[in-house]
């Protein structure tokens, strides 16, 4: 190397770093959404990474990747509580494929994790995939600066911080403070701490908890959505079958797409308005490509 | 004459002790095993309470009902009957833990070994029959002094709980010196052992566990020699004993080696003070003499009925004084109205019943998935100490788990299905209105109706107007509890916001179990139609 090529790239370097990681992933000619409809929901997954331009855009060689699936409930797939399995374990080999060092699947549910871990299907198809299944480690916790509008600082888990790259895989429900939950509301699950404090300002905790931890991807599961007595459901009559996947850089984009399968939009989900606004991704479903296909 | 130890007597003794090993360690491990094994269903991790004749019998008479899992008791009778105390010796974990501590301090000097024998060795005789004495008013008091419902609930309420939070500590630090990998997989190692760690008596019931360790410091196996009453019921019904201890008189050399270190003070030699029913054939005495004097020959001849001193008047007094006590033990508001935090695990019998089965040994404790499942102090009245109650300020009743119905060793809490614990109410949960955030503040919460497992949710959430103290009015959601659906798990207890006294509480009021704890009369449902 040139001396004059090694400066170059330095500045270059430097240039880059200050800008926001997902701006780096960024590919001119993918589309800013996946939206994949199908029978298969491990397919339909594959297809819709593939069609953002392949895991290999998003993960390097040698990465440790956290993948955050909701694992919140102590539910079976069939109730849609908790991230389908397929959807997790597809993730899991893809990252691997893509060369990462070690692909991490965590969250830090509300009923035991043992329980939510076991029963939603998550922990033996992640592990069937090769991912470390992690239960969470209180000694993990540590108070982070979140530097957010409302949470300046909070308890993380440090396994998000310390990893190369995040993936958020939410499933789509409903939920009676936020309306809905997916991919922000899904960070209160990274996090310790008295978290059911966070519901008094529950908007500005989800924009503050999501620019904080900046997923390099997110990958909503909207196979089987709960529709009715959310977030935990509990029959399946609460639940319907969607059959989709929606992935994207731009997190609030993805939100924003998913909200259409409840026939909700920005107007009525402040949060997403508020992030809207705030700069960190478009509600304007409109104003982006959209790879739209069924399997 | 040549003199040496015997060494059959050594290879005997080193198997007892392989023996109380095994034993111990597999109640350990039953007792590690029981949490949420990854499926719905647990194997028979109490199975060992299930070959405790005393417990079999005391929960029978004072329940009035044969559990058929206590037909393995017959086992542990038939052995005493024909080869005497060797579950004592040989088996019982109590015991072993006993022997093993007795045997540091007699190395370590602490504990001087006496060659007198005193006739406390009465004292579990009495004990045992003021228990069942007891049991026939269905007192059932069992559970307290049993030897295996104290070591597991000591060691669930208490040691592990100790150990885990040692444990946590010493974790702490490695991650403070930055060996955060193997803290990691220790703590991955240890959340999967499932240890729950906070117990409200944890402290007073250690103080009692070690107590009765400490009591070795006086004599070898004190708990056993002198209290216990299991090893009191096994010391009646041993008949044949078909081993029996013969010193041969040509090679005595009247040291009193044996009597003196002699476990239980069966009093060995001279060879007629010799009591079956105290010996728990533990072979220290035939191994250590000096001179193989001691051996146990078989002779099939039975035992004389009770050797021991037991006189008729301590006897009738003890049992006039077990009747006594009896109305002591119900001298409990709980008669006049039922105790508001009295909220039994699902599955639980009625009251009365439960009481006469529970034998508070805490296998429902330890397999709590959330450490909801406490020992009660004064709840349940003074016959119902240590029995368990759900405390949902430290943990609820996870929705779809059935695993201490499952465990329980007497059927006080009859096993279910999931499916059917579901539908089982164990009381009501009611919203403070005083302290609930959107009540008072005007802000959003929704915590506990978040968390309601039911489907519909018990917690609906309704608009609520609130006038602040600038009076202006707001108007948040705020939750109010469907009656019906509600079905007491007190999940919105444990998980409600206001950290110190939650504003949404679960009382023992509407559950299943009972016939007058509830709240509306039935009827008045039934014939709202008619007008």
């Amino acid at each position: 190397m040139k001396r004059r090529d090694f400066i170059k790239d330095l500045a270059l370097g430097s240039l880059l770093l200050k800008v926001n990681p997902s701006l780096l992933a960024q590919d001119k000619n993918a589309p800013d959404l996946a939206w994949i409809q199908g029978d298969s929901p491990s397919l339909i997954t594959r297809e819709a990474i593939s069609s953002l331009g392949g895991m290999n855009r998003f993960v390097s060689r040698g990465d440790v990747v956290v993948v955050k699936p909701n694992i919140g409930w102590d539910r079976t797939p069939k109730l849609a509580a908790c991230t389908n399995p397929e959807v997790v374990k597809t993730l899991v080999e893809l990252c691997l494929a893509a060369g990462a060092k070690e692909v991490k699947v965590m969250d830090n549910p509300c009923n035991p994790a043992r329980r939510t871990y076991v029963r939603s299907g998550i922990s033996e198809a992640a592990k069937e995939a090769g991912a470390k299944v992690l239960l969470p480690n209180p000694h993990r916790l540590k108070k982070m600066a979140l530097n957010g509008e409302w949470l300046k600082e909070w308890r993380v888990y440090t396994d998000f911080v310390e990893a190369d790259k995040i993936i958020n895989v939410p499933i789509a429900k409903t939920h009676s403070l936020s309306r809905l939950t997916m991919g922000m509301k899904n960070w209160l699950g990274a996090v310790g701490g008295n978290r059911n404090q966070l519901h008094q300002k529950l908007d500005q905790a989800m924009i503050d908890l999501a620019s904080f931890f900046k997923p390099c991807l997110t990958v909503l599961d909207a196979y089987r959505i709960l529709i009715r007595n959310g977030p935990q459901g509990g029959r399946v009559s609460d639940t319907k079958l969607h059959k989709t996947v929606v992935a994207g850089v731009d997190y609030v984009a993805v939100d924003t797409a998913g909200a259409t399968f409840f026939d909700l939009g920005p107007q009525e989900l402040p949060y997403l308005r508020v992030a809207h606004q705030k700069g960190f991704g478009e509600t304007d479903l409109e104003k982006l490509i959209i790879e739209k296909r069924t399997l | 004459m040549k003199k040496e130890r015997s060494k059959k007597y050594r290879v005997i003794q080193a198997v007892r002790i392989l023996s109380q090993s095994i034993f111990f360690i597999l109640f350990f491990y039953l007792l590690l095993a029981t949490h949420f094994p990854g499926e719905d269903y647990i194997g028979r991790v109490e199975v060992f309470f299930h070959f405790d004749p005393l417990l079999a019998i005391a929960t029978f008479i004072a329940s009035r009902a044969f559990y058929a899992s206590f037909a393995l008791g017959a086992s542990t009778v038939v052995l005493t009957f024909v080869l005497g105390r060797v579950a004592c010796g040989w088996v019982c974990p109590l015991g072993s833990f006993h022997q093993f501590f007795s045997f540091i301090f007699k190395k370590s000097k602490l504990l001087k070994p006496k060659k007198n024998g005193d006739n406390r060795t009465a004292w579990k005789y009495y004990l045992l029959i003021f228990i069942l004495v007891g049991t026939l008013f269905s007192l059932d008091l069992v559970g307290i002094f049993d030897p295996l419902s104290l070591l597991y609930r000591s060691f669930v309420a208490s040691i592990l709980p100790a150990i885990s939070v040692g444990f946590s500590a010493f974790i702490g630090l490695l991650y403070q010196i930055n060996i955060s990998s193997l803290g990691d997989s220790l703590v991955q190692f240890f959340e999967n052992l499932a240890v729950n760690s906070v117990f409200r008596q944890g402290f007073f019931l250690g103080v009692l566990f070690i107590g009765i360790l400490l009591l070795n410091l006086s004599r070898e196996r004190y708990w056993c020699r002198y209290l216990c009453p299991l090893g009191a019921f096994l010391g009646l019904i041993s008949r044949w004993n078909v081993m029996k201890l013969k010193i041969d008189p040509k090679k005595c050399i009247d040291c009193w080696l044996c009597t003196i270190h002699c476990q239980t003070q069966a009093r060995p030699y001279p060879e007629e003070d010799w009591k079956s029913s105290e010996c728990v054939y533990c072979y220290t005495c035939s191994s250590i003499c000096p001179t193989s004097a001691i051996s146990f020959p078989v002779k099939s001849t039975p035992e004389e009925i009770v050797k021991v001193d037991l006189s008729k008047r301590k006897l009738i007094f003890t049992a006039l004084l077990g009747i006594a006590a009896i109305p002591f033990f119900r001298l409990s508001p709980s008669t006049r109205r039922a105790s508001p935090k009295l909220i039994r695990p699902p599955g639980a019998l009625p009251e009365k019943k439960f009481l006469q089965k529970c034998v508070k040994c805490g296998e429902c404790m330890k397999a709590c998935p959330t450490n909801g499942l406490q020992p009660a102090l004064a709840e349940a009245g003074p016959e119902g100490i240590w029995t368990p109650i759900l405390v949902p300020k430290i943990g609820y009743c996870e929705y779809y788990c059935s695993l201490c119905s499952q465990v329980c060793p007497t059927g006080a809490i009859q096993e279910l299905a999931v499916m059917e614990k579901t539908k089982i109410k164990i009381g009501l949960a009611w919203v403070n209105k005083n302290t609930c955030i959107p009540y008072n503040l005007g802000t959003p919460c929704i915590v506990c109706e978040e968390h309601c497992p039911t489907s519909p949710k018990a917690i609906k959430l309704v608009k609520t107007e609130v006038k602040l103290p600038d009076g202006t009015i707001k108007t948040p959601v705020a939750p109010i509890i469907n009656t019906d659906l509600c079905i007491g798990c007190g999940i919105c207890e444990t998980k409600c916001p206001v950290v110190d006294e939650p504003a949404i509480y679960v009382t023992s009021v509407g559950e299943s179990r009972s016939e007058t704890n509830q709240l509306l009369l039935d009827i008045i449902k039934g014939e709202d139609e008619l007008f």
